[in-house]
């Protein structure tokens, strides 16, 4: 295992940087000057531009991380703890900018800078709180492949805690308030779902583009380890 | 890989963070044979012990137990192994009789053996007390009457001496005496072994000293 | 495998975890009580209600955190992962054990909650509750059993506990609060609880699903 050096194809981290560089401008282009004003809500709305697509890419990277976490605990290829972790951090970032969205599109819709009534926002807290928790655990534990189990492990539980999340709140509703996607989603016009899908795409790149960069970083970090054990042995 | 071979180990790794416990280990045991490991505190005896128990999975490398492979074929070596490590591993606030019942059904056995078994070691008289009212060297027979419960074919001994008085070291001495029994027993005290082990294996830094 | 369930039914010789999580409860509603107000109950039945689950979570999470306290302490599991048991089953033990711990801790604490609680206003229905409080009981365990096994690897295994199941918690709280204080307003009807009632069985079978599989891992080193 030595330190070989990178051969010369482009860099898939750059590329996704670019395409992501791309795609925001367009996507805050078109937030701001293509897509009309919605008759409900006014100006303010457009926060949903950037609100929903982040939520989403929250879950996508969710999902990386879970199916990765499966993919480690069937083969123990370390390198597959760092693809799963990754992605959950990156969630977590991304879920707290949701959930700051979140509060500014609550507070110019209903006046409240929180909704408990709705779904979506509920079930959100909920999985951020286990991302939190993630964190919590890779913290306490030490470096090796109990961490690296146990952080799979926690992950594949987050799993269930989804759909749970999704039913509970649903189940335990008294009135239903239809402020879902399906509202704006069904019922928008071209150019606002057009606007939704590039900026969707702005922040699904832009996450793939910070997972290179992190992983190339935690690439580094574990090569540094790898070079110093190997050093000390020699001694 | 025959099976009359009760221990084999091939350049066996076992990494814990950043420390090689194990650092490519070779050993062959066959059977019938009574081995002692012998080396400082920290070389990687008891780490040896408990990856040929099952307990820890190797790192890296091979090691076997009469041909099957760890840890894919962890399962089936189970029930051929028997361990008594370091410290007794029985419940403080159960009897003597209750740790070796539960015992005996993690073997999938009613625990008709339990009786005999107390009595191998000289515990029958005490099978009703609890673990923690127990001294020491009871506490180490009983420990090894735990071990032996199942009938393994191989045995495997972490310290079995320290803590045990003159009737408990009687006992192990005629347990290792019989014919064909098989063991690795890691020790301090390799010359008190002398009249049953075949050879001693130095281990120093995680690996077989030269 | 249900021979283990003996291993730990056993370990009530102890006497440690069942009456410091009674005491807990008793200790919990007091403060509620008094911090929801000592003369007139403020907010309600429902307030109170809710108190009852956190207080059920909490105290669940206190008996956990000794969950695999004797093994850990003596090294007994190096002893368990030696014998041919699956390992699945150590995780089915601990939790049928865990189970039944909190069913004796509930019993304890229904009746407390009864005479704290609901000596004023529409009671609400005392057999959805306890139905209620059974199907939760089985999904805490379960994944309890779980969650007490990651957090044994850590030096903060008492604070980690907590941290990593209170996620999973929120949606237990939530449906057990919405299907017991439902049942006091007449509009609510058998379908709506049994729904309750069903995704609580739900919580606790996927959360049983995954601890079986995956239990595995978390033990073997």
């Amino acid at each position: 295992m030595g330190i070989s050096s990178q051969s010369a194809r482009p860099d898939p981290g750059t590329l996704a940087a670019a395409v992501a560089a791309v795609l925001m401008g367009a996507a805050l282009a078109m937030i701001f000057f293509y897509v009309p004003t919605d008759v409900d809500q006014g100006y303010s709305q457009r926060i949903f531009y950037f609100h929903v697509p982040i939520a989403m890419t929250t879950y996508v990277l969710f999902a990386w991380s879970a199916v990765n976490a499966v993919r480690y605990l069937l083969s123990r290829d370390r390198s597959l703890d760092m693809k799963s972790y990754v992605p959950m951090h990156l969630g977590v970032i991304f879920g707290s900018l949701t959930l700051v969205t979140g509060a500014v599109w609550a507070k110019a819709s209903w006046g409240v800078w929180w909704y408990w009534g709705s779904t979506q926002l509920n079930t959100f807290l909920i999985i951020f709180l286990f991302y939190c928790a993630y964190f919590m655990l890779r913290f306490s534990v030490e470096d090796g492949e109990k961490r690296a189990t146990y952080s799979a492990v926690y992950a594949l539980l987050g799993v269930g805690l989804i759909p749970v999340s999704v039913l509970a709140v649903r189940v335990s509703q008294e009135l239903i308030h239809p402020i879902t996607f399906n509202r704006n989603g069904a019922n928008m016009d071209g150019s606002m779902f057009l606007t939704f899908l590039v900026s969707l795409a702005a922040m699904l790149a832009l996450a793939v583009s910070m997972y290179f960069v992190e992983m190339r970083g935690k690439r580094l970090d574990e090569r540094v380890r790898r070079i110093r054990r190997l050093a000390e042995a020699a001694r | 890989m025959s099976s009359s071979e009760a221990v084999r180990c091939s350049g066996l790794v076992r990494r814990f963070g950043e420390r090689d416990a194990l650092a490519g280990l070779d050993l062959a045991v066959a059977d019938g044979e009574v081995v002692l490991l012998t080396g400082p505190n920290g070389a990687g005896k008891t780490t040896l012990l408990r990856v040929l128990a099952t307990v820890l999975r190797p790192s890296a490398g091979s090691a076997s137990l009469y041909g099957h492979e760890l840890p894919g074929q962890a399962a089936p070596a189970r029930r051929l192994v028997g361990y008594a490590g370091h410290e007794p591993l029985l419940y403080p606030l159960l009897t003597a009789a209750e740790n070796l019942r539960l015992y005996s059904a993690l073997h999938g056995s009613d625990g008709a053996e339990v009786e005999s078994a107390l009595e191998g070691v000289g515990m029958a008289r005490r099978a009703g007390d609890r673990v923690e009212e127990l001294s020491r060297g009871m506490r180490q027979r009983l420990s090894l009457a735990r071990a032996m419960l199942h009938g393994p074919r191989l045995l495997l001994l972490d310290e079995p001496t320290s803590g045990l008085d003159d009737e408990g070291r009687g006992v192990l001495l005629t347990l290792l005496e019989q014919p064909g029994r098989t063991a690795v027993v890691a020790t301090h005290e390799p010359d008190w072994f002398a009249g049953v082990a075949g050879r001693a294996v130095a281990i120093d830094r995680g690996r077989v000293a030269v | 495998m249900a021979l283990v369930r003996k291993d730990l039914l056993l370990e009530l010789r102890s006497r440690e975890v069942v009456p410091a999580m009674a005491t807990f409860v008793l200790a919990s509603f007091v403060l509620f009580r008094f911090a929801l107000g000592g003369d007139r109950l403020g907010g309600g039945v429902r307030a109170a209600t809710g108190l009852l689950w956190v207080a059920v979570v909490f105290t669940a999470m206190l008996g956990l955190s000794r969950a695999f306290a004797s093994e850990r302490e003596h090294r007994i599991w190096d002893g368990l992962l030696s014998t041919p048991v699956d390992r699945s089953a150590l995780w089915l033990a601990k939790a049928c054990s865990t189970f039944v711990f909190l069913v004796v801790m509930q019993a304890v604490a229904l009746p407390l909650f009864w005479l704290f609680f609901l000596q004023e206003g529409r009671p609400p229905s005392i057999p959805v509750l306890v139905a209620a409080l059974l199907l939760a009981d089985a999904g805490i365990a379960s994944l309890g059993a779980m969650l007490a096994g990651l957090a044994s690897a850590s030096h903060a295994r008492e604070v980690l506990l907590p941290v990593l199941f209170l996620p999973f918690a929120v949606p237990l709280v939530l449906v057990g609060v919405q299907v017991t204080v439902a049942t006091i307003s007449p509009q609510t009807s058998a379908m709506d609880t049994l729904e309750r009632l069903g995704f609580l069985g739900l919580y606790a079978t996927i959360f049983a699903l995954l601890g079986w599989a995956l239990f595995e891992y978390v033990v073997e080193d």
